[in-house]
């Protein structure tokens, strides 16, 4: 009786056992493609997360950038391997008035916007792009830094108001009047997604929603869109789930530089398994990565034996241990630079990943960017900050110079804070630095905690501590002074949110960068704020340790194209082979 | 029984919030960060920043966005809009329950599949080989963490980052409303992963409980009454066993349903428990909230659907 029962209680068992055996059976393998670059076919990007801001006039980050370069057309933006604009949506060349304070445009006759609006752009919709980017709807972080047009309004309007310095002419110019004689650097942040153009007459019952509502009905001008009903709703996109782009059937292939060879991308998110992520795309087929950034042991076979299968372009951004000059001990310059000559570059990018997430840093113009090579290209002219690794003999010397004898401080301010992520790669950074400082003689504390709460204390120029280890800096364009001026202008030490972490103010500096934002010539002002990049680093205000590089892995069936500006894909470009 | 339901129901509503009011001091009061700045982004002024905290209402006074939360939680079943990506946070975890459903649902139906049979094979055949064989497999079971055996699985057995590719992998999910096959064969591997460590509890549980439960007089009484062995154990032994198993039964369903974070994070399922973790990364408060209070509601009220059921396991049981 007991074999009976047994057997009885084995059934459901096996039972299970057959449905995993189905399961195995029904599951098919995929299959690959060869050969070069098509058009057609679908391209899926894995991805970590979701928009940050879907909205075009309020994107922000990387990844909003790479959709909103597949899906609207700004009045500039940069073809994939060039890092000096083209015009988009604009005609051509902006012209500039004499005094620099004009900045007029033209745009191209024929590009329409996709369904359900269906009718032709006109410079009209750019004005009301501009405008709506100002206003508290459209959160947008950088328009009232780069956008200093005469009449906006000096805080975030509740709902969109016009702007009296932004007028049309007609339907093809747009004039824009300036505030400051700064016109070169206002023409090349038109290749921000805010200068992409919204239809008001649609647009503007989603605004009047605080926030706007436009980023779920949003239309498009690129060669592809979200995909929508017909009532404008964006079906296609499923908040932290999937990104659907199909072909923007209004978009005209003779008005674009994209080639726009696929039929339809989708974004699948939520791969927080990065490793998995990544070998997923070196397996199969069809897929490239989005916003992942793969462990070190995956980038190690990223670079040997998927080498044909990955590009890790500079990103354009530095990464820093801050130290806080308004502060004792490191209000003493040269106790800034005892400490920077004191620290192990190599050491903190290891800690960050190894070799594979970008090149050893020394001043604070990225590589492959606009003045990088007159700065000092791979090198400082400042011997505290020219080795990649420690060197002791500096760190006597300008340890002497502050009055502290054997290569250590010995002042009374050693105890300091560093403010650090409190998970990895950050916090390993962080132990690291900490190690460095207390071998320099000072006494270090940790104050580990979530990296928004990092950015929010040392961003609060009254509450920063004496070191930041876990800050850095992207650029927004390319042009120098998005990389140095929100850093290390005085007048950029903000009550809150302050990315002048080393609250340097040097007005010999600021002049500088006053003079420099007022030139037009593009190699004139790459050298300028080359010099003052110089300038910047003989303050000793922190030691950047690396100039980031974005990993992107691609399967095999993919011709992929990076665009240097955003370093990652560039969907318009991308085939399958 | 009506009246000690409607209690129960009571005191799950007091404590729904309980649990809100606890919620909203962790992350509103004692926050981690400044969600306005975040949202505003890194090169935002502090113009910009104090629009989007006006736009958050977050100025307002603690007690009057408590009130307002709660207001809007308990009488319109309103989350908020995710301060992330400007979502609203009921649709988005309405529209994620189906996949956490089929994940929790499945797991428990492969878990008591697997538990059931071991459990009380183990118990009648105690010291046997196949007894100590399966409470050693079990050890190994509830000693693996779920994204451990998760990631082994994906690396062994999924058919795009696996060795032997049998099983659909990550981002295989699709709802089951879509392809009732492909739904169930995405689901094999993050069924069978979850439901380790809990078949193993419960097999150890059910055991321990009926071995207990086989040495009672009543037991005794039954087979000297010639009943047969399977109805004694079926009907008398197990019957009586199971009762403990239920109560964490429902607990261990309520917790699953409020969210399987590891699995679907690492399966890459879209249920509620992902979208939990992915809050909780960006410290989107709304999110957390709502995930967080819908957690509590199953937990809750799982509960009480258990203690209903005692009265329908266990004769002995009476509510007044």
């Amino acid at each position: 009786m007991r074999g009976n029962l047994v057997r009885a209680l084995l059934l459901p068992m096996a039972l299970l056992a057959l449905a995993v055996a189905l399961g195995a059976c029904g599951s098919d393998s995929k299959s690959s493609s060869s050969g070069g670059g098509k058009t057609g076919g679908k391209l899926t990007v894995l991805n970590q997360g979701d928009f940050e801001h879907a909205d075009p006039g309020a994107a922000y980050y990387q990844f909003d950038f790479m959709i909103d370069y597949a899906t609207q057309r700004p009045l500039y933006s940069y073809k994939p391997a060039e890092t000096t604009k083209s015009p988009d949506l604009a005609e051509g060349e902006p012209t500039i008035s004499p005094d620099k304070k004009t900045v007029t445009v033209k745009i191209k006759k024929g590009i329409k916007f996709s369904p359900p609006v269906n009718r032709a752009v006109t410079s009209k919709d750019v004005k009301y792009a501009i405008e709506r980017a100002f206003s508290a709807n459209v959160p947008n972080g950088y328009v009232g830094t780069y956008m200093p047009i005469a009449g906006a309004p000096p805080k975030p309007t509740p709902g969109v108001k016009p702007i009296s310095g932004i007028t049309t002419p007609d339907d093809q110019t747009i004039v824009f009047k300036l505030s400051k004689a700064t016109g070169a650097f206002f023409a090349e942040s038109l290749v921000l997604p805010a200068s992409a153009p919204v239809p008001e007459e649609y647009a503007s019952k989603f605004d009047k929603d605080n926030p706007s509502t436009y980023d779920k009905h949003q239309v498009a001008t690129g060669p592809y869109m979200i995909e929508n009903d017909k009532a404008g709703n964006t079906v296609g996109w499923v908040p932290d789930r999937k990104i659907h782009l199909v072909r923007n059937p209004n978009w005209d292939k003779a008005t674009d530089y994209r080639p726009a060879n696929l039929d339809e991308v989708e974004v699948q998110e939520g791969n927080e398994d990065t490793a998995a992520a990544t070998r997923k795309v070196f397996t199969g087929s069809g897929l490239v990565t989005g916003d992942i950034t793969p462990p070190g042991a995956t980038l190690k076979d990223a670079t040997t034996i998927y080498k044909s299968q990955f590009q890790d372009p500079f990103s354009g951004g530095w990464r820093a241990v801050m130290l806080n000059t308004s502060k004792k001990p490191f209000d003493d310059i040269n106790v800034r630079k005892a400490t920077i000559a004191g620290i192990d570059k190599t050491v903190l990018r290891q800690a960050r990943g190894g070799q594979t997430i970008g090149d050893i840093a020394y001043h604070f113009l990225p590589a492959d960017f606009p003045g990088f090579e007159e700065a000092g290209g791979a090198s400082s002219d400042q011997d505290f900050m020219s080795k990649p690794t420690a060197d002791k003999a500096l760190v006597t010397k300008y340890f002497d110079a502050a009055g502290m004898k054997g290569g250590k401080y010995s002042g009374p301010n050693g105890d300091i804070t560093l403010t650090c992520d409190n998970v990895d790669p950050g916090k390993a950074v962080c132990a690291a630095t900490a190690d460095m400082l207390r071998g320099l003689g000072f006494n270090p504390t940790i104050q580990a905690v979530p990296h928004e709460k990092m950015l929010l204390i040392c961003g609060i120029p009254s509450k920063e501590p004496e070191v930041c280890p876990n800050v850095g800096w992207f650029k927004d364009f390319y042009d120098p002074q998005t990389m140095l001026d929100p850093t290390f202008k005085g007048t950029n030490i903000l009550p809150e949110n302050s990315a002048n972490w080393p609250q340097l103010k040097v007005p010999a500096i600021d002049a500088s960068m006053d003079k420099a934002s007022l030139l037009t010539d593009q190699a004139a002002r790459a050298k300028a704020w080359a010099e003052i990049d110089k300038q910047i680093v003989a303050q000793a205000p922190g030691s950047p340790y690396v100039w980031d590089k974005q990993p992107n892995a691609e399967s095999k069936d993919v011709a992929g194209v990076i665009n240097e500006y955003n370093s990652v894909w560039d969907l318009s470009h991308t085939a399958l082979k | 029984m009506l009246r000690y339901i409607i209690r129960r129901l009571l005191w799950g509503i007091v404590l729904l919030v309980l649990v809100s009011a606890l919620t909203f001091v962790i992350f509103y009061v004692l926050p981690s960060g400044d969600p306005a700045a975040q949202r505003a982004g890194p090169k935002a002024g502090p113009d910009l920043i104090a629009a989007v905290r006006e736009q958050l209402h977050l100025n307002d006074p603690k007690i009057e966005q408590f009130g307002r939360y709660m207001k809007n939680v308990f009488f319109h079943f309103d989350f908020g809009m995710s301060f992330q990506n400007n979502t609203n946070v009921k649709d988005d975890i309405i529209s994620r329950l189906p996949a956490t459903i089929s994940l929790s649902v499945g797991a428990v139906i492969v878990w008591l599949a697997i538990a059931f049979p071991v459990g009380i094979i183990s118990a009648i055949r105690r010291r046997s080989f196949l007894d100590r064989f399966t409470m050693g497999a079990s050890l190994v079971a509830i000693s693996a963490p779920v994204y451990w055996l998760g990631l082994v699985a994906l690396y062994l057995f999924a058919d795009d980052v696996g060795k032997y590719k049998i099983f659909p992998g990550i981002n295989s999910y699709v709802p089951i409303s879509q392809d009732p096959v492909k739904w169930f064969e995405s689901l094999i591997l993050p069924w069978l992963v979850l439901a380790a460590s809990f078949a193993a509890i419960y097999a150890r549980l059910l055991r321990g409980n009926l071995i207990d439960t086989m040495s009672e007089d009543y037991i005794r009484t039954a087979r000297a009454k010639g009943l047969g062995e399977r109805r004694v154990v079926l009907r008398h032994g197990v019957r009586s066993a199971v009762t403990p198993v239920v109560t964490i039964l429902g607990l261990d369903l309520g917790i699953l349903l409020g969210g399987a974070i590891l699995t679907e994070s690492v399966f890459n399922i879209p249920g509620i428990g992902r979208y939990s973790y992915e809050a909780i990364q960006r410290l989107d408060l709304p999110k957390i909230q709502g995930t967080v209070l819908f957690a509590a509601f199953f937990i809750i009220a799982l509960n009480i659907v258990v203690d209903i059921a005692y009265a329908f396991l266990d004769p002995r049981v009476k509510y007044g």
